[in-house]
């Protein structure tokens, strides 16, 4: 069964998630020794950057924005590709993975080994430990458990077709689905789609199978720098607010685009 | 020279309370394995459970509440070895925050 890794990478004003992306392919490759494609609008990759496979789709018009708090602005937000990972992968085994989630070890292997059509991490955690951060496990009025999107499993099978199939028909009539769960972002999460499309496929159980660790964070308030090639250190402010700082030799997620953006810029 | 920037940076402490808390995600994930079609944790729990078996073979839930019909002596030696590894590495990882300000 061919195994491979898909990332999205479309940029915008301010991130090159292009670049992300191709410092991510490296650390797949090192850590994890599986092919990568990238999905994007850009035409002309630079040599550089060593993908195995490039798929090029046209960007779909947006007005989504999203405001990244690092950067203190709004940004337009090109999300709404995520749920056509179904037809673009080239593997029958594919792990989608932000391109801003940090591979540090051979962690993700082990999902390759789980007998399970489709698995995304339920719970997400802060690495800093600020308990504010729980709250985003969950979503809508109605306290929707969440599923994170930042790293979905699938194999080629009829219940991950119809998840991202549903996914779909949820992003074509988000407005829907947004007052359906008391969602009070405008704007359109895969996280929510996926949450949402997962629960409705197993016929609104809330029993759906997940990947057996909870997904390790750095929000964008947390400072973030590259010690080693595998070694981050986190800079945060402690809920008595105390200046702290720690060592990571981990995967985690790096929510804050700029600090990771000045490390893909400056790699150790 | 941003003196705002030096006085927080030398006031900064390492979190050896939250730095312990990771480490304890981080090798919950590590002590998963797969084995038989069933995913499994090694830990206490698991090495009781078979060490108590006393068939050779026997129905398990794995993680996924997924009954797994499991060789059981193959199953305890692949959980023995992963905890140990992922122990040991955990104690090393210990020991280095001790060595952290």
């Amino acid at each position: 069964m061919k195994q491979g890794v898909l990332l999205f990478a479309f940029n915008n004003e301010q991130i090159d998630y292009l670049a992300m992306a191709a410092w991510s392919a490296r650390n797949i490759r090192r850590h994890l020794d599986l092919p990568t494609c990238v999905v994007t609008d850009v035409a002309d990759i630079p040599v550089t950057y060593q993908f195995d496979q490039v798929v090029t789709v046209d960007l779909q018009p947006t007005e989504q924005t999203r405001y990244f708090k690092d950067y203190k602005s709004v940004g337009t937000w090109h999300n709404k590709n995520r749920s056509n990972a179904y037809e673009l992968s080239p593997w029958d085994h594919t792990l989608v993975l932000d391109v801003d989630f940090v591979v540090a070890s051979d962690q993700l292997k082990r999902l390759f080994n789980i007998d399970q059509d489709f698995l995304a991490h339920r719970w997400a955690y802060d690495i800093a430990g600020h308990q504010a951060f729980q709250d985003n496990n969950w979503f809508g009025t109605y306290r929707m458990p969440m599923s994170w999107a930042t790293i979905m499993c699938f194999r080629r099978s009829k219940k991950a077709e119809l998840i991202f199939n549903t996914m779909q028909m949820i992003r074509d009539n988000w407005t829907h689905y947004r007052q359906l769960y008391q969602v009070s972002e405008h704007t359109f999460r895969n996280d929510y789609a996926l949450s949402i499309a997962m629960n409705v496929v197993d016929g609104h159980t809330l029993s759906t199978p997940s990947i057996p660790w909870q997904l390790a964070s750095v929000t964008p308030e947390t400072k973030l720098t590259q010690v080693d090639p595998d070694t981050y250190k986190i800079e945060y402010e402690s809920s008595d607010s105390k200046p702290k700082w720690l060592l990571l030799k981990q995967d985690f997620h790096a929510m804050g685009k700029r600090a990771l953006g000045e490390i893909v810029a400056n790699p150790c | 020279m941003d003196t705002n920037e030096l006085i927080s940076h030398s006031r900064a402490r390492f979190d050896h309370h939250q730095a312990k808390i990771v480490l304890r995600e981080k090798y919950q994930a590590k002590l998963t394995f797969a084995y038989g079609g069933g995913m499994w944790r090694a830990g206490p729990e698991l090495l009781t459970v078979l060490t108590v078996c006393p068939d050779e073979s026997a129905v398990l839930l794995d993680l996924y509440e997924t009954p797994v019909n499991v060789d059981i002596r193959e199953l305890e030696l692949a959980a023995q070895q992963r905890w140990q590894e992922q122990m040991n590495a955990w104690l090393v990882e210990h020991e280095e925050l001790h060595k952290n300000r």
